[in-house]
């Protein structure tokens, strides 16, 4: 009998010790996560100047946001455009690198850190990189293309300075840093048995079936956790345009983060602005949780006993 | 070993706590002032010695200067103002004192002048009405212009001399300006290696050329034009100033500029270029050694010598705190900012045209370009402030410029675009403001 309550007490001491040691970052996380997020919801009730005390308008800057705003409806066409397309290719291309660099040759160490280092670089110095990268008169990648350009008897692209290749242009770019789900890829893509490879092999399975019926559908569970990252990352793309095409060409880039960016910064409309947060946090819930019940269909978390 | 590391890291720590100690002020009245001057910048240690004369001159008060770059300061600012932790005093845009002023978080300044019985008052004279104007909320001062910036025509002497033209030969009108423009462009292989003139080059805006024609984007009661066709033709003469080369001639032109990361003037790439007075230090610390002037910039037929101001404003902040004997020192502090000496040394140190106006006429006299600059500040006038719009010349209205100018809507379409756009966001801005 005593000894059980000894036990009780030390767990409960342990867990006080738990929390203890947590509470820095309790107190990090209350103070200067959940306290602007309760306030930026009360806020997107308000109309706030960001000078002035807020006045509580009710539903005012949703209903505005909803019914007459061209460029909310237009911002947010940009981003989904974004998301629908920067996804499914960031998956490709990060499972194929992954696929590549499964491999024993010498040096594959070098390859992953390489393929991994554009994550590591500040994403302003890549844009800039980049703009530089994609430039029409000058830069290197119109150079290279100038033969096929010649053959096929076409202008040279423009890139991110035109509408119609402003968006994927981007979308390229941002393929770039793929190799950060490469490495998630990757560190599952070695934890699949080699026996299952091996019993393929006798089954007489080559590098295709084997990838197909063994590799892809053990990998699912990475992909699908990339896929939701993707999503909710997609949806808060900034940083790429604000720098790399100021939202134009013809506001074409001019995705749904940008414009709540400017809401606040340029209109000096935080209610406004905060309210389209919590517009975008309901989009992105809504699509996680749909991709959460898709999740038992699509990934494969072994067979049961 | 234990005991060794512990005491080092007793005398890290201890070392480390003592110098976050920072001035020592005394018992002296801390006041602070943020100012566009960061440490590392050439401006740094002219600020630095301004702020420490002042210091050294007083008992009571104790002045802590800080200084962000250009790019940091504003958000700086607004989120100090938002919070009500705000500098004593701090630089602001003057077009703007209005909304700051509405919202309470800016002192009196008329009220602070009235109730000053020293012999060294505030020289209201000695600035601009036109300014003061701008600094004016329901009739008192809310705040006092501090610079004064002004946009001239810039024209390459050296140029002018090679095509055998004078002085007297800069353009005062628009048709001038277009037919002495077009003798300096120059076309090597099919490209363009030298312009003449743009109007959408350097400083020059839509606003501005539609001011000189007795335009504006709002009406008296802010509400949006540019539905006239007078409106539509100066857009129309931006957009075929150039129309003699193609379109990607004048991009590649563009983009060649930006390549060099320098004003297109300053790299002698154009003849002539609208720009702020601030391109005159550009120009000097860039040890350019070209010959070139400055003048007025071309006016069409019937329309009037102005051009756009943008300045700062000194302004003290109210953070509620009543905060008396801080408010006190700030307005010491901020005569002795505004006080014609002063504002001679800001001048030296940032290369910026202060707003004193006798301060400023002593500072240029002898240098023919900066008297010249000077002069054309009396014609300077700040865009007016839109609530629901506060950047109506920026972010609301680039990208249908954009478009105008890329081709891609017609000067119609772009202006009624802008207009229909400017009539949403004040219908949004009344809806939640009423």
């Amino acid at each position: 009998m005593t000894k059980t309550i000894s036990i009780q007490k030390l767990k409960k001491r342990e867990n006080l010790m738990g929390y203890l040691f947590a509470s820095p970052w309790l107190l990090g996380l209350i103070v200067l996560g959940m306290f602007p997020i309760i306030a930026s919801f009360y806020i997107s009730f308000t109309n706030y100047d960001m000078i002035s005390d807020p006045k509580f308008i009710g539903f005012r800057n949703y209903e505005i946001l909803f019914t007459n705003d061209g460029l909310f409806w237009q911002s947010l066409g940009n981003t989904v455009y974004h998301v629908v397309i920067a996804i499914p290719l960031g998956i490709i291309v990060g499972v194929s690198l992954a696929l590549l660099l499964n491999n024993k040759i010498k040096g594959m160490s070098i390859y992953r850190t390489l393929f991994y280092l554009p994550n590591v670089v500040s994403i302003v110095a890549m844009a800039l990189l980049w703009l530089w990268l994609f430039q029409p008169n000058f830069g290197i990648i119109n150079d290279i293309l100038d033969p096929i350009y010649k053959l096929f008897k076409m202008e040279p692209l423009r890139w991110h300075q035109a509408v119609e290749t402003s968006k994927i242009t981007l979308i390229i770019m941002g393929l770039w840093s793929a190799g950060g789900s490469m490495v998630i890829y990757l560190a599952q893509m070695q934890d699949i048995p080699n026996s299952l490879y091996e019993s393929a092999e006798i089954d007489g399975a080559n590098w295709i079936k084997k990838t197909i019926y063994i590799t892809l559908p053990l990998m699912t569970p990475s992909i699908f956790f990339n896929f939701i990252m993707g999503l909710i990352g997609g949806f808060q793309v900034f940083t790429i345009a604000y720098i790399m095409t100021s939202g134009g060409p013809s506001r074409s880039t001019y995705y749904y983060a940008y414009y709540m960016f400017d809401k606040m910064i340029a209109d000096q409309a935080m209610g406004m602005a905060s309210a389209m947060a919590w517009i975008l946090l309901v989009i992105v819930l809504i699509m996680t949780m749909v991709a959460l019940r898709l999740n038992k269909y699509v990934v494969y978390l072994g067979e049961e006993a | 070993m234990k005991k060794v590391f512990l005491i080092v890291m007793v005398l890290i720590t201890g070392f480390v706590l003592a110098s976050c100690g920072g001035e020592d002020t005394g018992d002296k009245i801390v006041i602070d002032f943020w100012h566009m001057s960061p440490v590392g910048s050439p401006s740094f240690s002219g600020m630095k010695a301004i702020v420490n004369d002042f210091n050294e001159s007083q008992d009571e008060y104790f002045v802590r200067g800080t200084g962000f770059s250009f790019w940091d300061y504003w958000d700086k600012i607004n989120v100090a103002i938002a919070s009500r932790t705000a500098p004593d005093i701090g630089l602001s845009t003057i077009d703007d004192v209005e909304a700051r002023a509405q919202s309470g978080a800016l002192y009196n300044i008329s009220e602070l002048i009235a109730a000053d019985t020293s012999d060294a008052p505030l020289e209201l004279d000695e600035f601009r009405q036109s300014q003061k104007d701008f600094a004016t909320f329901e009739g008192d001062l809310y705040a006092m212009p501090f610079s004064a910036t002004t946009r001239v025509l810039y024209y390459n002497l050296d140029m002018f001399t090679e095509e055998g033209l004078t002085e007297a030969d800069v353009p005062t009108t628009w048709d001038e300006l277009k037919t002495i423009a077009k003798q300096f462009d120059i076309v090597e292989g099919g490209q363009l290696s030298r312009l003449g003139f743009d109007p959408t080059y350097g400083n020059a805006t839509y606003h501005g050329w539609l001011w000189q024609n007795n335009l504006d984007f709002f009406d008296e009661n802010k509400l949006p034009t540019l539905n006239t066709q007078a409106h539509v033709d100066v857009l129309k003469w931006i957009m075929n100033f150039n129309n003699d080369f193609t379109r990607n001639q004048l991009t590649t032109f563009g983009e060649g500029n930006q390549l060099l990361g320098i004003n297109p003037f300053a790299s002698e790439r154009v003849a002539m270029i609208v720009e702020v007075d601030g391109l005159y230090q550009i120009i000097k610390d860039a040890g350019a050694t070209f010959n070139y002037g400055v003048a007025p910039i071309p006016i069409p037929e019937g329309g009037t010598r102005v051009n756009w101001g943008s300045g700062f404003s000194l302004e003290m902040y109210d953070n509620g705190k009543n905060e008396t004997a801080e408010r006190d020192g700030a307005f010491l502090f901020y005569k002795y900012l505004l006080s014609k000496d002063i504002q001679i040394r800001l001048a030296e140190v940032n290369g910026w045209i202060m707003s004193h106006i006798s301060a400023m006429e002593d500072y240029v006299e002898g240098n023919a370009i900066l008297e010249k600059l000077l002069a054309e500040v009396n014609y300077a006038v700040d865009k007016v402030y839109i609530p629901y719009a506060p950047s109506w010349h920026g972010n609301d209205w680039q990208p249908y410029y954009n478009e105008a100018l890329s081709g891609t809507m017609t000067a119609e379409e772009a202006l009624a675009a802008a207009r229909a756009n400017y009539l949403q966001k004040k219908q949004n801005y009344d809806a939640v403001n009423s």
